[in-house]
């Protein structure tokens, strides 16, 4: 009898501990910080300025120049923080919670609304009006930093889309680059027979804005506004039939794999540098990271823009960041002015190139598009040609982090109907987009 | 005495006060949060917005853009069905074992112990790496093994992305994680039982089935009901197992369980309130099921 109590006194304690594990899993956002800014060291002026970091390279380099520069122009010091971008949103919901923010912050394009629209980012427009700038930015980039009239960013670095393909591989198997969707299936087709090692173009489920140029191509969208409301469209006859296409190249064409279904998008480049995939949608800064990871890749890879459905160019998700102002800075004026330095002449030029990234005005944009470099020119043509946002809408954080997209294009390279899948994801889109937050 | 009756709470004062702050304040601040809208905007703000039910109304009748029967069709099915068969499966498993244990010779019985060690400590991310990987549609051991025998075509198969198949990797990642915490426990108990007893009933003609189920179990059923209790709260929370595999990270809204489900509502999608609500009505389950355990273990104790 003596052990059963202690058996049962033991079971309460392990009780108690498992359900503390289970407390910390729900409310985070409850430490209380300072509610301070993060203060300098010996009290001179500082700004601090948080950088995600993804798949771009080391840029040590730039930020040591950006720091001397900002010290140079200001006589202030610049904090330069790197953020993860898997934990960006994350961090950046914290500071606004526990306080210990940026003054300026790289937000990405598709956040800018939802953060602008709670409430955390500082109106800018009267500043960006006053300087003249922002004047031939690329109207995806504005929009999307644009909420309610108002400008709550600057385009600071964009980037796009195409198609990275084995150049040795097409020459060989005489594959001329395609430049519509005709010629798109037919190249999977002719690849699918002569390479039996290889994917002619795994098609990743978890890759949602690979499929945003078919889904544009043909017409679709991913919803639209009318009035206040917003109208999910996928389910759209034009938005189907586009994703039709997309997804049987998988299906029908057999241009993928089955573990592509689950893939993200650094899985397929994993693939193209492993000698696996002819061909991956994947973003203009990746082409690097391929020869990095695979030198004998060099002078072996080329790129070209998604081609429209007949001919031209497909519209392509145009990607990117902006440089915002904090609505909790303490020093909005200096904030401002290194916004205004890092987004428009030399620093921004040297991020660029320095990244692999492109620039965000059309005027900026134009040489790259004339540029004799075959893994640059194509996605700049694509990125001025047909560059587009996502529906410029505070919700549409939500939809994104619901994985609304994605989930759908992983039922349907699972076997669901396109029908089906997409009046489902429609729906959850149109729900999203209309909720009050 | 006064003296001699605040001494003992005196002497606890300090572990009590660590567990209020580390428990009990997380416990209350959830519980507040999940009858609060907390979104982005009151997280910027500062000014959370009490909205009495509408979480928890949110979780039994759909929340936005997701189906009305969400919680009951996939939710519950995926955290009370998964964790029965993964409590069943390490409880039978972990006996087996131990009682494997008892008949092997002391080198043989070190090695057996030894390698189970080594599934127990592997943290759970390695081990979900670890089935990942032999699941791997493409180039996984499970697809040349099956393709080897024939049960499996040329094209393979994505396991992840069905909702049984993708928890029955999670149940063997699980049980074979958990098992040997339930073996060696057991084992423990098994050392307790007197030898006299089994060689009574070996006298009296009893079989080896007979003598498990009338003296074994009896003698250890405390050991069972820690072990089982502990198994339910374990894989009633199962998260990392499940988030770590393709799809489980919210691509997939057919696979999640509560704690998903839970951490998917409040961070991904920056929903506290929800995610709150979430992770009370998980805590409620466990103490429920844990107080349906404990009535019955004090219950028999009375009996005896």
């Amino acid at each position: 009898m003596r052990t059963t109590t202690a058996a049962a006194l033991a079971s309460l304690t392990a009780l108690t501990l498992a359900l503390a594990g289970c407390g910390d899993s729900g409310g985070s956002g409850g430490s209380g910080g300072d509610g301070g800014n993060a203060v300098a060291k010996g009290g001179a002026k500082s700004l601090t300025f948080w950088v995600m970091k993804g798949t771009n390279p080391d840029a040590s380099k730039f930020y040591a120049v950006a720091k001397k520069e900002f010290k140079k122009q200001t006589g202030a010091t610049l904090n330069i923080q790197e953020v993860e971008w898997a934990d960006a949103h994350d961090r950046l919901v914290r500071s606004f919670a526990g306080g210990g923010g940026p003054d300026v912050s790289e937000i990405g394009t598709t956040w800018t609304p939802e953060f602008a629209a709670a409430g955390g980012l500082a109106d800018i427009t009267k500043q960006v009006t006053s300087s003249g700038m922002g004047k031939d930015e690329l109207k995806a980039l504005k929009d999307s930093a644009t909420y309610d009239g108002k400008q709550y960013g600057v385009g600071w670095y964009a980037g796009v889309r195409g198609i990275v393909y084995r150049k040795d591989i097409f020459k060989k198997d005489g594959v001329k680059v395609p430049t519509n969707w005709a010629e798109l299936e037919q190249a999977v087709k002719t690849l699918k027979a002569k390479e039996p090692k290889m994917a002619a173009m795994p098609i990743a489920g978890g890759s949602s804005y690979a499929s945003a140029p078919f889904i544009w191509g043909a017409g679709g969208a991913f919803a639209t506004k009318d009035g206040d409301k917003w109208k999910g469209a996928l389910d759209s006859k034009e938005s189907q039939a586009g994703l039709k296409f997309y997804t049987d190249l998988a299906l029908k064409d057999g241009s993928s794999t089955t573990a592509a279904s689950t893939w993200k998008e650094t899985d397929l480049l994993d693939a193209f540098a492993k000698n696996k995939a002819a061909m991956v949608i994947q973003g203009n800064w990746t082409p690097k990271t391929a020869i990095e990871q695979n030198p004998d890749l060099k002078n072996k890879i080329g790129a070209f823009a998604i081609p429209g459905k007949n001919g031209g160019v497909a519209p392509a998700f145009l990607g990117g960041s902006n440089l915002s102002v904090m609505q909790t800075s303490k020093k909005k004026d200096l904030a401002w002015k290194f916004v205004q330095m890092m987004t428009t002449g030399d620093l921004a030029k040297k991020w660029a190139d320095q990244t692999g990234y492109l620039p965000t005005t059309k005027t900026a944009l134009t040489p790259y598009a004339e540029s004799s470099d075959k893994l640059v020119a194509p996605f700049a043509t694509a990125m001025l040609k047909g560059g587009r946002n996502v529906p410029s809408a505070p919700q549409w954080g939500t939809v994104e982090g619901n994985k609304t997209i994605t989930a759908m294009l992983q039922s349907i390279l699972t076997g669901t109907s396109v029908e089906s899948a997409t009046k489902k994801a429609s729906a959850a889109i149109e729900s999203t987009l209309n909720a009050k937050s | 005495m006064p003296s001699s009756k605040s001494r003992p709470w005196l002497l606890l004062a300090g572990p009590l006060i660590v567990i209020a702050g580390l428990l009990l304040y997380p416990i209350v601040r959830v519980t507040v949060l999940s009858f609060q809208r907390y979104n982005l905007r009151e997280v910027i703000s500062g000014h959370p917005v009490g909205i009495g039910f509408d979480n928890y109304k949110q979780i039994f009748s759909g929340a936005p853009g997701l189906p009305a029967s969400y919680l009951w069709k996939t939710i519950l099915p995926n955290t009370v069905g998964f964790a029965v068969l993964a409590v069943t499966l390490t409880v039978v498993l972990g006996t087996l074992v131990a009682l494997l244990l008892v008949t092997l010779g002391p080198k043989v019985r070190a090695l057996v112990i030894g390698s189970a060690l080594v599934a127990w400590a592997l943290p759970a991310v390695t081990g979900t790496y670890v089935w990942v990987w032999i699941f791997d549609p493409d180039s996984g051991v499970a697809r040349h093994v099956l393709q080897g025998v024939g049960l499996l075509g040329p094209e393979g198969h994505n396991w992840f992305t069905d909702r049984n198949s993708f928890y029955a990797i999670a149940l063997l990642n699980v049980v074979h994680h958990s098992y040997p915490f339930v073996a060696i426990t057991i084992f423990a108990g098994l050392l307790t039982v007197p030898t006299e007893l089994h060689e009574a009933a070996k006298i009296d003609g009893a079989s080896a089935w007979r003598r498990f189920w009338s003296i074994t179990v009896p003698l250890l059923r405390p050991v069972f009901a820690v072990v089982t209790i502990l198994s339910t709260i374990w894989d009633f929370k199962v998260f990392t197992q499940i988030y770590l595999m393709p799809g489980g990270d919210g691509v997939n809204p057919d696979v999640f369980n509560l704690g998903v489900w839970s951490y998917i509502s409040s961070i991904n999608q920056t929903k506290y309130g929800l995610g709150s609500a979430i992770a009370v009505l998980l805590t409620l389950v466990l103490l429920v099921i844990t107080l349906v355990y404990l009535r019955v273990l004090f219950k028999e104790e009375e009996d005896l």
